[in-house]
């Protein structure tokens, strides 16, 4: 945002405006009339309180993603699971170990041999599995962490629930997450790529094959392997692949020609001139916001096609000044950053702070 | 870092973020902003209120220039709440302002992902006109040059926005939102030559004109 810093243009402004700039000077008329009528736009709300900001902060959150029959039913339920503690009689409430609660919602979801009814519930321990058939469901909730729905046919272990990373790992099926942990703090493993939470809501998908795809509903998720990394905003999806890792991420309204060029692009075997072509294609469909994918694919490209990717990509979003082009080409990673920065979808540096984080974290307990 | 829960009636913003709070007010008042972060970081949540007091004008006009007006309120409580999630990520406690402004034009740009396409117009006329009959006519002005403001390039509607909506100064702005003085001066100069211009306000016009001459 910062434009037009031109230092002669400075000086010849200083006593030209200095109402406008800072109301020293002589008042003008039409700026203070200006400043009267405009002013009254400004906000009204009186300071909010701190629990008040996290509730409404949650319920809009919730408003605007259409979610609020879901939120007025989790509601429901713990008004009803209240009523009957109260009348059943006070109990001493049992030790729980770490883990997140199981909610029933539909079939015979397991935790290990244990069924899940929706009389009990039940609790998934690190080192435990939850497991539905094509004909179950479940949800999981950690007060500190968020709700996970779990879809049918899937499989998912609990690996860890230190206090600063929760790591799941999906073996296969469906999930959809809505996690208020801080950003970094939950972990999805999965066959093919680890999926880091970067912001609040997401559906991860795995099939037979450990083949992947996250879509991203709200704020945005990282999705790494070995290096390979993959940013996915809200509106966007990333598949991912065994012994490949994340593609490309895109945003799902992007054009069926640049999607499926991509797809060929990211996973299909092919020579260098059938991924030239694929490539042109995918610059040539590339809109405004695909810049996401140019971004990425500026660490993907062969590096004499990077060049290519590097002009569409400044024409659709020109680089920060304090980056150069042979800096970006270089793939230096701070340059890249500032130009993904100011792309506008959110602030790499957090996910940065996740990977020193990650790199001293323990490795992933081995799939059973 | 999750919000606390359960406060107690007649306590203020800040004392309800935190178990440690600011007691010297002398002190705080000449806290920079690094100050503040880190304290905030360490668990000193009237810290953070107090950084909420010093940039809401500008995460409000920020988000202003982005989003329809009746939404602006709720995203201003969702930014400081991502702060307040994020701030252990925040590298530069001195670059606080202009983070902070990143993140409030990033839930803009969410925002818009997120929404369906509304007549933004009409809802918004409607919200407002709910007073006397010249209140009406005053706010529909309002609402009508702070359209014109939203037509204008994104670095000229923000400043502008931040000048004669949330009564900051230029320095102010600057200072808030990490942008250079200079260019603070040159956003509004230039903005206000075209709002003028497209006001048809007489004494910008012919400054428009020969702008874009």
């Amino acid at each position: 945002m910062d434009t037009g810093n031109n230092p002669s243009e400075n000086k010849l402004l200083a006593g030209s405006d200095d109402y406008l700039w800072d109301r020293s000077g002589e008042p003008d008329p039409e700026i203070q009339k200006l400043e009267a009528m405009l002013g009254k736009l400004q906000s009204n709300r009186p300071r909010p309180l701190l629990s008040g900001k996290a509730f409404v902060s949650k319920w809009s959150f919730f408003q605007r993603n259409r979610l609020v029959p879901v939120f007025a039913s989790v509601l429901a339920i713990a008004a009803i699971g209240f009523v009957t503690y109260t009348v059943r009689g006070k109990k001493t409430a049992p030790i729980k170990i770490a883990g997140w609660d199981v909610s029933w919602m539909a079939g015979t979801p397991r935790v290990g041999p244990s069924i899940i009814t929706g009389k009990e519930g039940g609790r998934l321990g690190v080192g435990q599995t939850l497991e539905t058939d094509p004909h179950s469901r479940a949800t999981l909730r950690a007060d500190e962490i968020g709700q996970i729905e779990v879809d049918s046919s899937t499989r998912l272990r609990l690996l860890t629930m230190g206090s600063g990373l929760k790591r799941i790992a999906l073996d296969r099926g469906t999930i959809r997450t809505y996690i208020w942990a801080s950003p970094g703090e939950f972990v999805v493993d999965t066959p093919s790529a680890t999926t880091v939470d970067l912001g609040c809501a997401y559906t991860l998908q795995v099939d037979d094959s450990g083949a992947g795809t996250v879509r991203t509903s709200m704020g945005w998720v990282g999705f790494t392997l070995n290096g390979r990394e993959a940013f996915i905003p809200a509106g966007a999806a990333c598949a991912t692949r065994p012994n490949v890792g994340p593609g490309t991420p895109y945003f799902e309204d992007a054009s069926d020609k640049f999607r499926e060029a991509l797809a060929k692009f990211d996973f299909e075997k092919s020579t260098p001139q059938e991924r030239a072509q694929e490539l042109a294609k995918i610059l040539g469909e590339a809109r405004k916001r695909d810049a996401l994918t140019l971004w990425h694919l500026l660490a993907r490209v062969d590096p004499g096609q990077r060049r290519l990717v590097y002009d569409r990509l400044r024409k659709l979003s020109p680089p920060p000044r304090n980056t150069t082009m042979e800096g970006i080409l270089s793939l230096d990673r701070t340059m890249l950053d500032l130009w993904w920065n100011q792309l506008g979808f959110d602030d790499i540096s957090i996910w940065r702070h996740w990977e020193r984080t990650w790199a001293a974290s323990p490795a992933p307990a081995p799939q059973k | 870092m999750r919000i606390a829960s359960k406060p107690a009636e007649n306590v203020s913003f800040a004392q309800r973020m935190g178990r440690n709070l600011v007691k010297d007010e002398t002190t705080a008042q000449v806290s920079d902003d690094a100050m503040l972060v880190g304290a905030a970081c360490d668990g000193d949540r009237a810290a953070f209120g107090r950084l909420y007091d010093r940039y809401a004008r500008m995460v409000h006009g920020v988000l202003l220039a982005r989003v329809p007006r009746p939404d602006v309120d709720d995203l201003v409580q969702d930014v400081f709440l991502l702060a307040l999630r994020r701030l252990p990520t925040l590298r530069q406690p001195e670059s606080f302002g202009a983070w902070l402004a990143t993140i409030a034009r990033n839930l803009a740009n969410d925002f818009h992902r997120r929404s369906v396409p509304e007549n933004q117009w009409s809802q918004e006329t409607a919200d407002s006109l709910d007073g006397k009959n010249t209140e009406k006519d005053h706010d529909y002005q309002a609402i009508e040059i702070l359209e014109t403001i939203k037509n204008l390039p994104d670095a000229y509607r923000e400043t502008l926005i931040l000048r004669l909506v949330e009564g900051m100064t230029g320095p102010e702005i600057a200072a808030r939102t990490g942008m250079t003085a200079g260019s603070v001066r040159v956003n509004l100069h230039r903005g206000m030559q075209q709002l003028r211009a497209k006001l048809n306000l007489n004494t910008g016009s012919r400054a428009a004109e020969e702008e874009t001459s």
